[in-house]
């Protein structure tokens, strides 16, 4: 019979993972991105399973985040006999929903990037202005689209270009995806 | 592993088995990653050098969302994905000729981004559902992000087609384009889409598939007064069978492109 990995060891990983930040916002940790899903031992074996959820599917960060996460992991089971695997999961899907509102203040404050989330407005994270128009779906990183202020007239970056697909399950069990059960518009 | 205790599956009586498994099933999703494959190549032309900003941070985030759809179909396959990539020799891709061309001019490659995305919108909603779970989480997740890429085909030809020069300019394209697009409708050699169809895979078939495309496309060019001719004016001149594995002519350049750091360096890594 083979042993599980030891709870604390999990929670360790847990901790050392949820440290990992963004490449693209390196002081932003994929944990408060929504990105990191879940940490848990698998199979009663000797494997800790890292479960990510990718922003979109050409995002190419993905491959540093994994790369990151496993070190991270390493790290924090170092000398232990324990395998980790990282896995980008099909569900839940990401949505900006899933970015911790301390993040958004964050990215509004150190970025001026603004998120548009399904339980509240984008506002201008210059002025705070909540009339934003859309410009350009394409902006600068693929996840971010263009828009404009007409308060203070500055272009605005907002993450939340993609019309997410409804989320489901696990999704609402993920303390950084409140309102993330919230059905999109899906047009036919 | 310990398998003492653990209760005895029982096996669902399943007269398809893994949907994945049906014959076709891996090749029309070879297919539909060559195509996203070549497409998001050709559309990385564009870094730097779009007419305007706006549409080169258009046609490369487009270009991006491409190759990622193309790596998670790649994915469903197998774990070595640059290997299917770039690996293969040119007679085991199944990409439509269409995703093949060049399209460096960017009138020729709006209508054939129009053509593809509105193609792409039809194929992701049959498979949506797919009883190939996996497959079916990808097309979900591909058509969310397509509508962005729609989005800004039709609003470009939109406008364009209001004016003469728009006209004048792109309804040859379409002459040019559209019959070799329906080759993005044809089924990879020994796949039966029938089969395919009947196991759940997709919801219905190439050919419905591709009826629907087509009324898509018309009605998206009906207010220029125009109607798209389908039939292939000169097969000889233009042989088809991307899916059967022929290549045109523009596969050789494209795929040294893609595979010219592996080339130089096959450890290189990102
Ligand atoms: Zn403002």
């Amino acid at each position: 019979m083979s042993r599980a990995v030891p709870a604390a060891v999990v929670a360790a990983v847990r901790r050392s993972v949820s440290q990992v930040c963004d490449p693209e916002y390196p002081e932003v940790t994929i944990a408060e991105l929504g990105i990191l899903e879940r940490v848990s031992s698998t199979d009663g074996g000797s494997t800790v399973r890292i479960e990510l959820v990718p922003t979109m599917l050409g995002c190419p960060a993905l491959d540093v985040i994994a790369r990151d996460a496993t070190d991270a992991a390493r790290a924090a089971c170092a000398g232990a006999d324990i395998s980790i695997e990282v896995a980008f999961v099909d569900s839940p899907v990401w949505t900006p929903d899933r970015i911790a509102p301390s993040a958004v203040d964050f990215l509004a404050r150190e970025y001026s990037v603004a998120v548009r989330r399904r339980s509240a407005n984008a506002s201008c994270p210059i002025c705070g202005g909540t009339a934003l128009e859309h410009r350009s779906d394409f902006g600068p990183t693929p996840c971010r689209s263009v828009e404009w202020c007409p308060q203070c007239r500055n272009p605005v970056e907002v993450v939340g270009r993609v019309e997410f697909p409804a989320a489901t399950g696990a999704a609402q069990s993920s303390p950084a995806a409140m309102g993330a059960a919230q059905s999109s518009p899906v047009p036919a | 592993m310990n398998d003492m205790g653990e209760p005895e599956r029982v096996t669902a009586i399943e007269p398809t088995g893994d949907p994945a498994d049906v014959p076709g099933a891996r090749d029309l999703v070879l297919a539909l990653a060559d195509d996203e494959l070549c497409i998001g190549q050709n559309l990385g032309w564009w870094i730097a050098v779009g007419p305007f900003l706006e549409e080169d941070l258009a046609l490369t985030s487009i270009s991006q969302d491409e190759l990622g759809h193309a790596r998670a179909l790649y994915g469903l396959l197998g774990d070595d994905i640059d290997a299917m990539a770039y690996g293969r020799e040119p007679y085991e891709y199944l990409c439509a000729h269409i995703t093949e061309l060049p399209c460096h001019d960017w009138a020729e490659t709006l209508v054939r981004h129009f053509l593809y995305d509105t193609a792409e919108s039809v194929r992701w909603g049959a498979l949506a559902d797919s009883s190939w779970e996996s497959l079916g989480a990808v097309a979900r997740r591909a058509l969310a992000e397509e509508r962005s890429h729609l989005r800004h085909a039709t609003g470009l030809l939109d406008r364009l087609l209001r004016t003469d020069a728009g006209i004048a300019h792109l309804l040859p394209l379409f002459d040019q384009l559209a019959p070799m697009a329906c080759g993005l409708f044809d089924a990879p050699s020994g796949c039966s889409d029938e089969a395919l169809v009947a196991a759940g895979v997709m919801a219905c078939e190439l050919g419905n598939q591709r009826a629907q495309w087509q009324d898509i496309v018309g009605e998206a060019l009906a207010p220029a007064g125009y109607q798209p001719q389908w039939a292939v004016a000169d097969p000889e001149a233009a042989p088809l069978g991307g899916r059967a594995g022929r290549r045109s002519p523009h596969f050789a350049a494209l795929h040294a492109e893609m595979v010219e750091v592996l080339s130089i360096d096959p450890s290189a890594r990102w």
